[in-house]
């Protein structure tokens, strides 16, 4: 320790710019606290520099290049579109950039101070930031910690960035991929191949398990579609090895005990990644983690030190913003003295798919093995006047509810419009709704809304606009 | 901090304290059991209101004691506990049946919401039941004045009593409870009983078809349907009187309560909302429901709310009538006993062998008529005689 070392009386220290860390920051200023935000990076975290913001902007461009494609029809265009790649990426760049200036001024507006640095906690109320030039002691009353986590090798495949390719690198992949292959078991697997494949590439997806963890109806969709646009799909895929020579790249898998190498030119692996707990001191001083390496945490966001706190990919669970956004600002009004709870159990999935899918509750098949009578309403898009306007006849609405108390269980939907909708489905979870509560309300047509009242409708067999069809309720046989 | 026996249901008024888990200078995380008291109908674990270290215990194992009452000093690890931490990650739980605003008042409120049950439609727990929770669980508090100083030491002493000429059954728990309710409930309910036979013929062999078609119902099911029907019909017997008030309660809500004997005594699970179950809904219930009983795995929720009771006395053998004693605040009983074979004059007076069963009806003659009750067990033993009347009484 410095001898004389002088430390900084702060209320409020966070540790991660990301979107849990600069929502918890201004949400905690707006309550009146002195807030002191550390990010060795760039604000905006991973979440707008390297992994929703870059992948969505990727996902836009696949859909609007599909669209155009689509549009013809329409009298729209009356040609195959043009697509520049590298027009995209400085596209990419630009709008990364301002999303990161707009974070910046809020952050000074707020009057948040912004320290640039690596931190280490040193006791359970004091830390290091390690800047470029200077060493700082804060000595905090409070803390959150909301340091996400980070890429590592899978099997010894390491991510260089030249052939081989993890989620954050997204926005680094210089070329379009002749062949790309896709690695892993979560969302960007499926936008990365929509993507890349509307951009021209050969995809094939090494899906890691089985499914991609949806409810049924949607894997089956998932499925139709991936092979409409002829995207192969290897299960239960372990990857062993991956080499590259000038131009080509040879992955070795293993699939069921059998080994099987495959060629491609680009690999992406789409893994999870790791907690970053490890360079941040908090085992030192006590703060419970688990086996995987996640801080462990209450309802509130405190971990097994009361006054330190942690949101995000960092604590247990998926690793997506809105977990992230949510904890940050239930940390910082916690912290505010506010009588505020976390509860995960409606945080929706999201996938910019081409077309988008967006489920939130339970799905059939959870329903049915809790013992759930369930009702099933599924409407198809094919059936919606707006979407056979668009052309987006693709995917459906599948509401299930609970057939003694007609309680919504679970809302999944796969088509155009899908994450907008699944707000509806959200906010009718939270408020436990129950089937007459979506019936009775106004659906604007003609649009994709109708979809979910025709859904909830078909739940009776009473969706005007599908051919009647006998009602089957579904339980669990033991 | 002071850790008291807190009133987990019911209006308990006091336990016995089975045994402590932990002992001084233990450590204990939150929500780790500290005590394993035995309160009325069940036996239960007082969790750590949050992690510290036990200081001193307050009470002697054995001992009755009252709600309120200090069980152990806890020292609390840390200086500012803000909640209850449970390091545990909150997407494990379970759905929470109530709006985020509801939600909202129950934490304002410093209250579980996990614990409170939903009067609401389907369930689910509105802002009144929040309220109705917080001032409920305030009450014992209040009342503690007017409850009877508890039987110190009232602790089965072998040794004190000849064992050679009686042996002893202990006087608590479950057996002192219902003795306690039993005589409340006779106190209070002008209890009057008339029986009834009903020719079950019919709905045996109509369980039989079912079984045919690999369907097995419980006769039980069908009964409770029937009743609810009834009930429907006859809303006076599911009804609740409050004389104070000048008035009686008609619900709409057929949660029917079925005594269970058990090793411990009498058990009575309630299957809510009969009438809006099918009896394949039902006849799974009372599977789980008598499984729990016999397990003694039934929670607070599994036995309270009943607005009628059923007693199936006919699986136990023997019995051809009795007079059951109704479950005070309810206003009607319905025993089902043996069913024999016996010879029936027929309407055009021939002898035939008949499967008859006898039921005996208690009612709160207080509340309803002698006349009103037998119109009641006709129209029972009407859908009995005719299970497939039921049918037409599918909505």
């Amino acid at each position: 320790m410095v001898v004389g070392e002088l430390a900084h009386e702060k209320d409020l220290v966070i540790i991660g710019g990301g979107p849990g860390g600069y929502h918890a920051a201004i949400r905690a200023a707006q309550l009146g606290l002195k807030v002191t935000l550390i990010e060795k990076q760039q604000l905006g975290g991973v979440c707008l520099n390297e992994g929703c913001i870059p992948s969505k902007i990727l996902t836009s461009a696949a859909n609007r290049l599909n669209l155009l494609k689509e549009s013809q029809e329409m009298g729209v265009g009356d040609s195959e579109p043009i697509f520049q790649y590298d027009k995209l990426r400085s596209y990419q760049q630009k709008v990364m950039d301002q999303l990161r200036n707009g974070v910046e001024s809020l952050i000074k507006a707020n009057k948040i101070e912004f320290v640039k640095g690596n931190a280490y906690f040193l006791s359970d109320d004091r830390i290091g930031v390690e800047g470029d030039e200077q060493y700082e002691v804060y000595h905090f009353k409070k803390a959150i910690i909301a340091t996400g986590n980070k890429q590592q090798a899978i099997n010894g495949v390491q991510a260089d960035g030249n052939r081989i390719f993890h989620s954050r690198m997204i926005q680094a992949i210089p070329d379009i991929p002749k062949h790309l292959l896709i690695y892993g078991y979560n969302e960007i697997v499926l936008e990365m191949a929509s993507s890349f494949h509307a951009f021209g590439s050969e995809v094939t997806i090494l899906l890691e398990k089985e499914n991609f963890g949806f409810d049924s109806s949607i894997e089956k969709e998932i499925k139709r579609i991936l092979k409409k646009k002829k995207i192969q799909v290897l299960k239960n895929v372990r990857l062993t090895r991956a080499t590259y020579s000038q131009q080509d790249l040879l992955v070795e898998l293993q699939i069921q005990e059998e080994n099987i190498s495959l060629n491609g030119t680009h690999l992406l692996l789409a893994n999870s990644g790791i907690p970053n707990t490890h360079d941040l001191g908090v085992e030192r001083i006590g703060i419970n983690i688990n086996e995987r390496g996640h801080i462990q945490t209450n309802k509130q966001c405190q971990t097994s030190i009361l006054t330190i706190y942690a949101v995000g990919d960092v604590t247990d669970g998926p690793t997506i913003a809105v977990k992230a956004i949510s904890q940050g600002k239930i940390a910082a009004e916690s912290i505010a003295g506010k009588l505020v709870e976390y509860d995960s159990y409606f945080l929706p999935k999201v996938v910019h798919f081409q077309p988008p899918i967006a489920s939130v509750g339970l799905t059939e098949e959870e329903a049915i093995a809790q013992g759930i009578e369930v009702k099933i309403g599924q409407f198809p898009l094919a059936s919606n006047g707006f979407a056979t306007i668009l052309g987006k006849k693709d995917g459906f609405v599948k509401v299930i509810s609970d057939s003694i108390s007609d309680t919504l269980l679970g809302v999944h939907i796969m088509g155009e419009g899908a994450i907008e909708l699944i707000s509806s489905g959200i906010l009718s979870l939270e408020m436990v709704a129950r089937e007459e509560d979506l019936r009775f309300p106004f659906y604007p047509h003609p649009s994709i809304n109708e979809g979910m009242l025709e859904a909830v409708e078909a739940l009776n067999g009473e969706a005007v606009h599908l051919p009647p069809k006998k009602n089957l309720k579904k339980v669990m046989i033991n | 901090m002071e850790v008291k026996l807190s009133d987990i249901g019911e209006g308990m008024t006091e336990a016995t304290l089975n045994c402590f888990f932990v002992k001084p200078g233990d450590f204990v995380k939150a929500d780790q059991p500290l005590v394993e008291v035995q309160t009325d109908k069940m036996t239960a674990e007082i969790p750590a209101p949050a992690s510290g270290v036990i200081k001193e215990l307050k009470a002697i194992a054995g001992e009755n004691i009252l709600v309120g009452t200090t069980l152990l000093i806890l020292e609390k690890e840390s200086a500012e506990p803000q909640q209850t931490i449970v390091m545990s990650p909150s997407n494990v739980n379970g759905r929470v049946m109530a709006s985020p605003f509801t939600r909202k008042i129950a934490r304002e409120k410093g209250v579980p919401i996990e614990e409170i049950e939903g009067t609401g439609p389907g369930g689910r727990i509105t802002d009144e039941d929040v309220y109705r929770f917080v001032e409920q669980k305030s009450i014992p508090e209040k009342k503690k004045v007017k409850i009877e100083p508890p039987i110190v030491h009232e602790i089965f002493d072998i040794n004190k009593e000849d064992t050679s000429k009686q042996d002893m059954i202990p006087f608590r728990g479950r057996r002192k409870q219902i003795a306690k309710k039993m005589v409340q409930s006779l106190h209070t309910i002008a209890h009057c009983t008339h029986f009834e036979e009903i020719d079950v013929s019919a709905l045996l062999e109509f369980r039989s078809e079912l079984k045919n078609m690999n369907r097995t119902i419980t006769v039980t099911a069908f009964f409770i349907k029937a009743l609810s029907l009834c009930l429907k019909e006859f809303p006076i017997f599911n009804a609740n009187l409050n004389e104070e008030k000048e008035a009686i309660y008609l619900k709409k809500e057929h949660h029917i309560g079925i005594a269970v004997d058990t090793k411990e005594g009498l058990i009575v699970p309630v299957v809510r909302n009969v009438e809006q179950k099918s009896i394949t809904q039902l006849h799974q219930e009372l599977k789980v429901m008598t499984e729990k009983a016999l397990q003694d795995q039934l929670t607070i929720k599994d036995i309270t709310g009943g607005t009628f009771t059923i007693s199936n006395v006919g699986p136990l053998g023997g019995s051809i009538g009795a007079t059951p004693i109704i479950q005070h605040p309810e206003v009607a009983l319905v025993s089902f006993h043996k069913t024999k074979k016996r010879a029936v004059v027929t309407d055009d007076d021939q002898i035939v062998i008949r499967s008859m069963m006898n039921v005996s009806m208690s009612f709160d003659h207080r509340v309803a008529d002698g006349a009103t009750a037998v119109a009641f067990t006709n129209r029972l033993a009407e859908f009995i005689q005719n299970p497939k009347l039921m049918i037409l009484e599918l909505v």
